[in-house]
């Protein structure tokens, strides 16, 4: 099987509805917009504009995503001490507080994981843009990855959210979300955006034969 | 209109076009060049969907209502709830994040709950349900933003940082969100969006059959 | 076959277990349970739920909804809910949840108030409220009826309703310092605090109330004297400076003071809200307890100068009245002035002690008292006006017995009766002062001096005749005889210079007499002037009143 050429469904014609996965075969008028015969949903053999709208959203979370660093992202306040923590510091406090796991997921959670996407992203846009027919399954699941982590991203948010909700006692302790929060919370969104603008199916199109 | 083709599948990765098989109890269909998941077989799925839909429904009220967590630093007691996080982050200056997290912890999950009450129990019931068509595009969209598994998570992170500088109380919410999380997470499971299709063309052909 | 073929109709066929249906049903067991669960909790919510109590406070300063603590004791039991502006916009009105196990707390006649930090003379309190908010502190009273509208006091109540003690009320004519908070002392122990002070309806006074804490509560008796502690009591008269204050605070807060007399000792205890009147000083709280007083005249004829109206009347060191009036009086002859000076006179003091003393109940009746006091001034009982401080010059009445006082009796014809006097002790220092002076003057200091001289040249001339005369015993007595004699002419040497004029024992006793007589000049000097201004010693030349 592997290796083998097979003929895509967009050779063939087939188009399959992304809502109700229904296949059907959209007339070649260019006119017409084709419509799911079940659920009346526009149809497309690919995301349109997949990978400008991927490289868009892609470029605007990588710029982000430096402030998001950078930024404080939490400020916490006692009587005695105030405490401004980008998220690596936070990060960096969790584990030299002796909390290693929660350190560890939280790293993983807000610095790898919109890194990886980032970086992932951009592989997957330029292969495919290269058109390479190299790891194609691999790519996929690199994909399949990207699309499934990305939503863990947002847990830092959450929990920034809460300590600032719960932490309010005044001047003894007091808890506030910086303006990395935002950036942050924008790279998240812009990476989940781009993931699902991307259009895996772009990644097998090269070795796709094409129907004469 | 396009043609439809009802016993053709195609990979949604990798645009393989296959023929569609019928399954055993449980199984599982995918992709036969990229692996991807195309189908399962999910006993019961529509009832078992809403079951956990409506539970899920009654616990996101719960999870809603009542204070998550409380802190105890030096006689000050203070619980928060969900809502009143978000809007305590809202005044203090931080309205996208509170948006941010208003949207996927609240808004998400209640318009996946509710869309789906009101996609399967129509189907159940064996009627022909309305505005199908919007509500099954809604739902694939919306569970992407739905995060009430991070936000379970986020909770467990901020407990950790919370427990070195106070006493901190479990409130009833916390529960309701662990259960929220589980729950959310088998009406996922069991929802099988194939099975809702295949029931929609049923009624439709027996409401013209007569 | 056939045999088979029955056999085989006859078996019955299998059923098909209806599974779908049974695990379709099984699954809404979850939806059940969370809804079990789901409508346990919100029960339990509701049974949890404290009652829920509006408090209306002037302002809303400090308070948070959501934020703002429900405190007893400093133990939080509720939370403000939500704030709002009352109906008629002069309020604010506080929803606050009670936790539920504090709802007994929440009674008829609980009162509530606003704990911010308060900065006052006597107290710094709330200083935690600057780090954590305000807090609403509440106060339980003893009602058990339960009520859930309250209107909340502006500034924390002086005393918790657990504290016990009790309550009174004084009159007052003025507030002076005091204020709600200002404190009461018992021996300068303080024991209590002003609670509430309202002008009167009439607006001719001022009722405060005020809070005694157990055990000191059991010293107010019926007949307690209270009286304005508020700061420094300096006070210039016959009895010369006094300075009085309670406590430092005082001077700068005010305070009440209060003593049962110890003649009233076994007054019965007084019971809760027990009117008093506050008097304006400890000296007006100790006077005004002699309520019955008889009105007598003084006539004098020397200088009143530095007698006052209110100046004490003294029997012997014991202030028994005081001065009312002061008059100018021409004799009908017009040759004279008197100065008629009325008295108020205390008897019931006199009365106390005579008893406490020597047991004899003093004549009650006013005829009675009358022979007495007749009886008294045949004795030499006299009025007198005496310098009560030389410093400053002022002067009081003295009573007392002088038995060489010329005869007089009591007008008792008059209104008020004339009380006979004497004349005052400054001026009979004052004639005696210049006796001495006199009398030294008429001393023949420079005659004696000259005599002293004399004789001591006379004596010289005799020790020189006893001289010659020994001589010639010296020529014709024993060598042994003649030695001793040459001692005691040594002797006599020696006396003879002590006893010269110009011997330093003469020179002494001459300049002592010149001194004596220096000094009994400026004595005159000093007595003529002190009795035309005794005071000006301090306050030199002073205007007349």
């Amino acid at each position: 099987m592997k290796g083998k050429s097979r003929l895509s469904a967009k050779s063939l014609g087939y188009c399959s509805c992304h809502v109700c996965g229904l296949v059907s075969r959209p007339d070649n008028d260019d006119d017409t917009i084709d419509l799911c015969p079940r659920c009346h949903t526009t149809l497309h053999m690919r995301k349109t504009g997949s990978i400008e709208r991927c490289w868009a959203l892609l470029l605007a979370s990588a710029i982000l995503y430096v402030p998001a660093n950078t930024l404080i992202m939490m400020e916490t306040g006692t009587l005695i001490s105030y405490r401004k923590d980008t998220i690596l510091s936070g990060v960096v406090h969790l584990w030299v507080s002796g909390s290693w796991f929660v350190a560890a997921i939280v790293f993983v959670a807000s610095i790898v994981v919109p890194l990886f996407k980032i970086i992932a992203l951009a592989l997957l846009l330029m292969s495919v843009q290269r058109r390479s027919r190299h790891w194609i399954p691999q790519r996929t699941r690199l994909y399949r990855l990207v699309e499934a982590v990305g939503r863990w991203s947002m847990l830092d948010i959450f929990v920034v959210t809460l300590l600032a909700a719960l932490v309010q006692i005044r001047s003894l302790a007091i808890v506030k979300a910086g303006p990395a929060a935002i950036a942050f919370g924008a790279v998240v969104v812009l990476t989940m955006l781009a993931a699902m603008a991307f259009d895996p199916r772009l990644i097998w199109d090269p070795i796709r034969k094409e129907k004469p | 209109m396009s043609i439809p083709h009802r016993h053709l599948i195609i990979c949604h990765e990798c645009d393989q076009v296959l023929k569609e098989i019928p399954l055993p109890n449980g199984g599982v269909a995918c992709c036969s060049c990229c692996g991807a998941t195309l189908y399962r077989h999910t006993q019961d799925s529509i009832n078992r969907t809403l079951a956990f839909a409506v539970a899920a429904a009654v616990m996101y009220v719960i999870a809603n209502c009542f204070p998550i967590i409380g802190i105890d630093f030096q006689g000050n007691y203070n619980e928060v709830t969900l809502p009143g996080a978000i809007s305590s982050v809202w005044n203090q200056g931080r309205p996208v994040i509170s948006t941010l997290v208003l949207f996927c912890i609240i808004v998400a999950p209640a318009v996946e709950i509710m869309l789906m009450i009101c996609l399967l129990l129509p189907v159940r019931m064996g009627q022909k349900a309305l505005g199908v068509y919007p509500i099954m595009r809604t739902l694939q969209v919306i569970k992407t933003w739905g995060m009430v598994e991070v936000f379970m998570l986020g909770i467990l992170v901020a407990l950790v940082k919370l427990t070195t500088d106070f006493i901190v109380i479990y409130e009833v919410a916390i529960w309701a969100f662990a259960a929220l999380t589980l729950l959310l997470a088998s009406m996922t499971a069991s929802f099988n969006p194939r099975e809702v299709w295949q029931q929609l063309d049923q009624i439709a052909e027996d409401g013209e059959a007569p | 076959m056939t045999d088979r073929h029955k056999e085989t109709e006859e078996i019955p066929e299998a059923v098909i277990e209806k599974r779908r249906f049974r695990s379709s049903q099984l699954i809404w067991l979850v939806p059940m349970i969370a809804l079990l669960i789901s409508l346990l909790l919100v029960v339990k919510h509701f049974i949890d739920k404290g009652p829920e109590i509006t408090i209306s406070f002037k302002t809303g300063e400090g308070i948070e909804a959501g934020k703002t603590k429900i405190k007893y004791k400093d133990v939080q039991i509720g939370l403000v809910k939500s704030i709002a502006i009352s109906e008629d916009r002069s309020r604010v009105n506080v929803t606050a949840a009670i936790f539920k196990h504090a709802s007994k707390l929440i009674a008829e006649d609980t009162r509530f108030w606003v704990v911010r930090a308060r900065i006052t003379g006597n107290s710094v309190s709330g200083l935690g409220t600057l780090m954590d908010g305000s807090y609403i502190g509440i106060d339980v009273g003893k009602s058990t009826k339960p009520c859930f509208s309250f209107e909340g006091l502006e500034r924390p109540p002086a005393v918790a309703m657990d504290v016990p003690g009790r309550e009174f009320i004084l009159h007052a004519a003025t507030i002076g310092s005091l204020d709600v908070g200002s404190q009461i002392f018992f021996r300068h122990l303080q024991v209590g605090e002003v609670l509430s002070s309202e002008l009167d309806k009439d607006g001719k006074g001022l009722t405060l109330k005020i809070f005694v804490r157990a055990p000191y509560d059991q010293y107010v008796k019926t007949s307690t004297l209270f009286w304005h502690a508020s700061g420094v009591d300096f006070t210039l008269d016959a009895n010369g400076f006094k300075f009085n204050t309670e406590s430092l605070l005082t001077i700068l807060l005010g305070g009440i003071s209060f003593v049962t007399p110890d003649d009233a000792s076994d007054a019965a205890l007084a019971p809760p809200n027990t009117e008093f009147t506050l008097f304006p000083s400890q000296e007006d709280a100790m006077k005004r307890r002699d309520t019955v007083f008889e009105h007598y005249t003084l006539v004098f004829r020397e200088s009143v100068r530095g007698l006052a109206v209110g100046a004490p009347v003294d029997l012997r060191g014991v202030t028994v009245g005081e001065v009312t009036r002061i008059n100018l009086e021409l004799d009908p002859g017009g040759r004279d002035i008197a100065m008629p000076v009325e008295i108020r006179f205390y008897p019931e003091r006199l009365h106390a002690r005579s008893r406490s003393k020597d047991k004899t109940q003093l004549p009650s009746s006013s005829t009675d008292s009358r022979k007495l006091l007749n009886a008294m001034v045949a004795k030499g009982f006299r009025a007198q006006i005496r310098s009560g401080s030389l410093l400053t010059g002022q002067q009081y009445i003295a009573l007392d017995f002088f038995p060489k006082a010329a005869p007089a009796r009591i007008d008792w014809s008059k209104k008020p009766p004339v009380l006979p006097t004497v004349a005052g002790s400054l001026e009979q220092f004052q004639a005696s002062l210049m006796q001495i002076v006199q009398k030294l003057e008429k001393l023949p200091l420079e005659e004696l001096a000259g005599d002293a001289r004399k004789t001591l040249q006379s004596l010289d001339a005799a020790l020189k005749n006893a001289e010659k005369l020994l001589n010639n015993i010296d020529s014709s007595i024993v060598p042994e005889a003649r030695k001793v004699l040459g001692e005691t002419a040594k002797t006599l040497e020696s006396a003879k210079q002590t006893l010269s004029a110009d011997a330093p024992l003469q020179t002494d006793l001459r300049n002592t007499l010149r001194e004596l007589g220096r000094a009994a000049q400026s004595l005159r000097t000093l007595s003529e002037y002190l009795e035309r201004n005794p005071e000006a010693l301090i306050h030199g030349k002073q205007e007349d009143k």
